[in-house]
């Protein structure tokens, strides 16, 4: 059976877009009543990186 | 009824209706795994209430995200490439529930309650299926956990406004209202021939009238509970 184009290369990369933002998550959830700028930070890496996806210029990604 | 195990390899040689019906719920499984953050990363997750709620809808995003990802990665080894979904309007979703816009943190949690939990039992549908890979895939306690998660926080925010009373008790009922009749038509018809197919080959466990009773029965009691009120279930419906 031949896989679709790509099927691998977007697994990888959605594995590293689910790792940025669980690592982001894990760095600002125990800041949350310690330290207000490394939570702020965690938040905006989040949202840059689930921007990112929510695009979804796939094309992009791969290329 | 087809009760053979099939794996990647033997694909190729199964009856047309299964390589098809394969096919079409891989595709529609991921689309609606990654529905559900398009629907509320872009409104949800810069306004959610605090900044613990902030960190919550991203991981819970990136745990749709790792979802799509399984299910991309099944259908794209059968030879179906559902990169379309990433980047397709709302509007075009498979399934009414995910082609509109969250914007307020009841609707999210009212998603969670009832939306994610349809989810979860779309999952359960795959449990010991023919298809190996995919029974594989939700057999790994991880993925239905997570959804289960997402679940328990929806179902408990919506717990909480309603025990505030007043204003929050009547937003979260109206949010309630929205998205009861979306989760009951996720089940699709109660006559489908394409759900007794899938029967028949061992794609999925319920008809799809049996999975709804037992959804509504289930949310129905949740509802009650945190004292709102159940909504007319024939009100606006598009599958009966």
């Amino acid at each position: 059976m031949e896989p679709a184009p790509n099927t691998e290369a977007l697994d990888q990369q959605f594995k590293e877009f689910i790792q940025a933002v669980k690592k982001a998550v894990g760095t600002g959830i125990p800041h949350l009543k310690d330290d207000p700028k490394i939570v702020d930070q965690s938040i905006a890496d989040c949202k840059e990186i689930l921007d990112v996806v929510m695009e979804g210029n796939v094309k992009e990604w791969l290329s | 009824m087809f009760t053979d195990k099939v794996d990647l390899k033997d694909f190729e040689k199964q009856d047309p209706e299964y390589q098809d019906l394969l096919r079409r719920v891989l595709a529609i499984q991921a689309d609606c795994e990654i529905g559900g953050p398009n629907l509320y990363v872009k409104h949800i997750l810069p306004s959610a209430p605090t900044k613990l709620d902030q960190l919550i809808v991203a991981r819970t995003a990136a745990e749709e995200m790792d979802h799509f990802r399984k299910m991309a990665r099944l259908a794209g080894d059968i030879g179906v490439d559902v990169s379309y979904t990433l980047s397709r309007p709302n509007q075009e979703r498979y399934v009414e529930a995910f082609r509109g816009e969250i914007k307020t943190w009841e609707d999210y949690a009212v998603f969670g309650f009832l939306v994610d939990r349809v989810g979860r039992f779309q999952l359960e549908e795959f449990l010991d299926c023919t298809y190996l890979p995919l029974a594989k895939v939700v057999e790994d306690p991880d993925i239905i956990r997570e959804e289960e998660g997402h679940v328990d926080f929806g179902t408990n925010a919506s717990a909480e406004f309603a025990a505030k009373g007043g204003e929050s008790k009547e937003r979260i009922q109206k949010a309630v209202d929205y998205w009861y009749v979306k989760g009951l038509d996720m089940f699709g018809n109660s006559k489908s021939y394409r759900s007794e197919r899938y029967m028949f080959w061992g794609l999925k466990r319920r008809p799809n009238a049996v999975a709804r009773q037992q959804y509504k029965d289930e949310i129905d009691a949740l509802i009650l509970k945190m004292g709102l009120t159940i909504p007319d279930p024939n009100k606006g419906r598009l599958y009966t």
